[in-house]
């Protein structure tokens, strides 16, 4: 389904996508997204297609706002039969908490659900009213950290499974990876469309490496200095040689996988060696993440857990691993 | 005493302070002459119907005032706030004297309404009319505050599952509201139905309970009052009581 919104007020934005399977709006925080799908929902002024000039009552939309919105006086099944009509609106209703996996909570109060069970109850609320299309407000963001996986991947096998076309904006990097096609937002601009997969081997500057969750992205400059090519990372207080790969000077964001990164004994380091102290060591699965200060930056390692970390460390960085990209000005 | 039981204390003190005055009325009546005056029981039927009109009245203009103030932020909303708080603070004999003022036979008002066959002096119109507008401000402000819990957002929710605004506050607004609101028409109720400064001025008849105990106490003396007022009590009770009970039990 193609959006094509146009806001001016409270905040000026246009956004123009194709909504696939589970599409994720990527932006930061204060881009106007949540106001996107407001503004598809019908409850704030704005041209555009689809459903542009009706009121929301009349906007086949289903429309599960941050925090879910369920109403508090009702419980779980007289929430999902709001939308319903008739006699059988009981029978419907439990119909759709069973598809949600929520029929045992159907006496339930929202106030007495977990993150998760709320949003599924919003969910089959939501589907009760036969939307065309779902608008999912940062779904990830009232949930426990240690169920998020299982709630995300139970959230997406439901919405694959009712088969519509779901549009969820986010600042969730996680949330991102796990959709059908990916749209990223800065300044209000759409900036990058495609799969999580192409998008994450190649966004397509700084901004949308930031907001794909990638470590390592920082401000840099490319200069020409004593005949030679150089990126200056004014932060780090270092300039790394990059002869052959720039031919004009120019502002920009750089990056290196956390990966690629090495660290070695300072005292047997290479004078090309970065000096740098370990700030923080993040341990996950089998990989640790070192958080090392450069200066006034920091930059990121990822090595084995195991891997011994010597007591003052230097940082080799492969050179030829640095990607780079011009900033706007 | 430690400090945690300084509030109970105190608590009890304000109980006792707020029941003195009812503690008093207990022995003061003279339960074995307890009787009425002449008149007294058509003063409750006066008290009672044209209260609840007055009530009605209320709520169904008061209602929509209330929700709007609560939902619309308009330029000059102080004014309205300065209004609402000009109707409070107008002592209930000045009330009356305004009203009279405005719709009595020489008012600007009165005189057009009386050519219509409305008469608002000393009338059932007139009694329900003081009661209106001494009632109405604390109803509004009550019911306002009631609809501002609500959160916008359950109501916009209602919308986008295919409910109309009116649907919407019918089945979100009202029942999210209904404890706040519950009190504003109890408030509502006890303020129109204890009102006398106003309705003394505009409608000395048809005498409700409060003008007759007055005139009790004027042409009997203090005997004459408290039988009287037991009824009020009475009367006055059940419903902010049962309006208080099925708001929580809804």
């Amino acid at each position: 389904m193609r959006v094509d919104y146009r806001i001016d007020h409270p905040i000026a934005l246009h956004a123009a996508f194709d909504v696939e399977g589970f599409t994720v709006l990527l932006g930061a925080s204060g881009e106007g997204k949540s106001l996107l799908l407001r503004a598809i929902a019908g409850l704030t002024p704005a041209q555009g297609e689809p459903f542009g000039g009706m009121p929301p009552q009349h906007r086949a939309v289903g429309y599960l706002p941050q925090g879910y919105a369920l109403f508090p006086h009702l419980n779980a099944w007289q929430n999902v039969a709001f939308a319903l009509r008739g006699a059988q609106r009981r029978t419907q209703a439990m119909q759709l908490l069973e598809r949600v996996h929520m029929a045992a909570f159907a006496e339930r109060y929202p106030s007495t659900l977990s993150g998760g069970q709320q949003q599924r109850v919003a969910l089959a609320r939501a589907m009760a009213r036969r939307p065309q299309l779902l608008l999912l407000d940062e779904p990830t963001s009232a949930l426990d950290p240690v169920t998020r996986d299982d709630v995300v991947a139970e959230l997406i096998g439901e919405v694959h499974e009712f088969g519509i076309p779901t549009l969820a904006v986010s600042h969730d990097p996680h949330l991102a990876a796990v959709a059908d096609q990916l749209v990223l937002m800065h300044e209000r601009r759409i900036i990058q469309i495609g799969s999580p997969g192409s998008v994450y081997a190649d966004p397509v500057n700084g901004a949308a490496a930031r907001l794909l969750g990638h470590r390592n992205v920082h401000r840099g400059r490319i200069e020409h200095a004593d005949g030679a090519w150089q990126l200056a990372w004014p932060e780090g207080g270092v300039v790394f040689p990059i002869d052959g790969r720039a031919s004009a000077e120019a502002d920009v964001d750089w990056t290196i996988d956390p990966e690629e990164i090495r660290l070695v004994d300072a005292a047997c380091a290479s004078p090309h060696a970065l000096r740098a102290s370990v700030e923080v060591r993040h341990v996950s699965g089998r990989t640790s993440h070192l958080g090392l200060r450069c200066g006034q930056g920091r930059l990121w390692a990822s090595m084995p857990a195991g891997a011994p970390v010597p007591s003052s460390v230097a940082i080799q960085l492969p050179v030829e691993m640095i990607r780079w990209w011009g900033r706007e000005a | 005493m430690t400090s945690s039981r300084l509030p109970t204390f105190l608590s009890g003190v304000t109980l006792l302070l707020l029941a003195a005055p009812f503690i008093g009325l207990v022995a003061v009546t003279s339960w074995r002459g307890f009787g009425f005056a002449d008149g007294d029981g058509g003063a409750i039927a006066v008290s009672l119907c044209y209260s609840l009109l007055a009530l009605v009245l209320i709520v169904a203009l008061g209602t929509p005032l209330a929700w709007c103030l609560a939902r619309y932020r308009v330029r000059g909303l102080w004014l309205i706030d300065a209004l609402l708080l000009l109707a409070l603070l107008t002592p209930p004999l000045a009330m009356g004297l305004l009203l009279a003022s405005m719709y009595g036979p020489y008012g600007a008002a009165g005189s057009v309404l009386e050519r219509a066959g409305l008469v608002l002096t000393n009338s059932a119109p007139a009694f329900v009319m003081a009661q209106f507008y001494s009632a109405l401000p604390y109803y509004v402000i009550a019911a306002r505050a009631a609809f501002e819990g609500v959160p916008r957002e359950l109501e916009q929710i209602a919308l986008t599952l295919g409910h109309s605004p009116w649907r919407s506050f019918v089945r979100v607004s009202l029942p999210m509201a209904r404890l706040g609101l519950a009190a504003a028409v109890a408030l509502a109720w006890v303020r129109a139905l204890g009102e006398f400064g106003a309705v003394l001025i505009v409608a000395y008849y048809p005498q409700g309970i409060p003008v007759k105990l007055w005139v009790n106490l004027q042409n009997v003396g203090l005997d004459a009052v408290y039988p009287l007022l037991w009824v009020f009590f009475l009367v006055a009770m059940p419903l902010p009581l049962m309006l208080g009970l099925a708001a929580r039990h809804i």
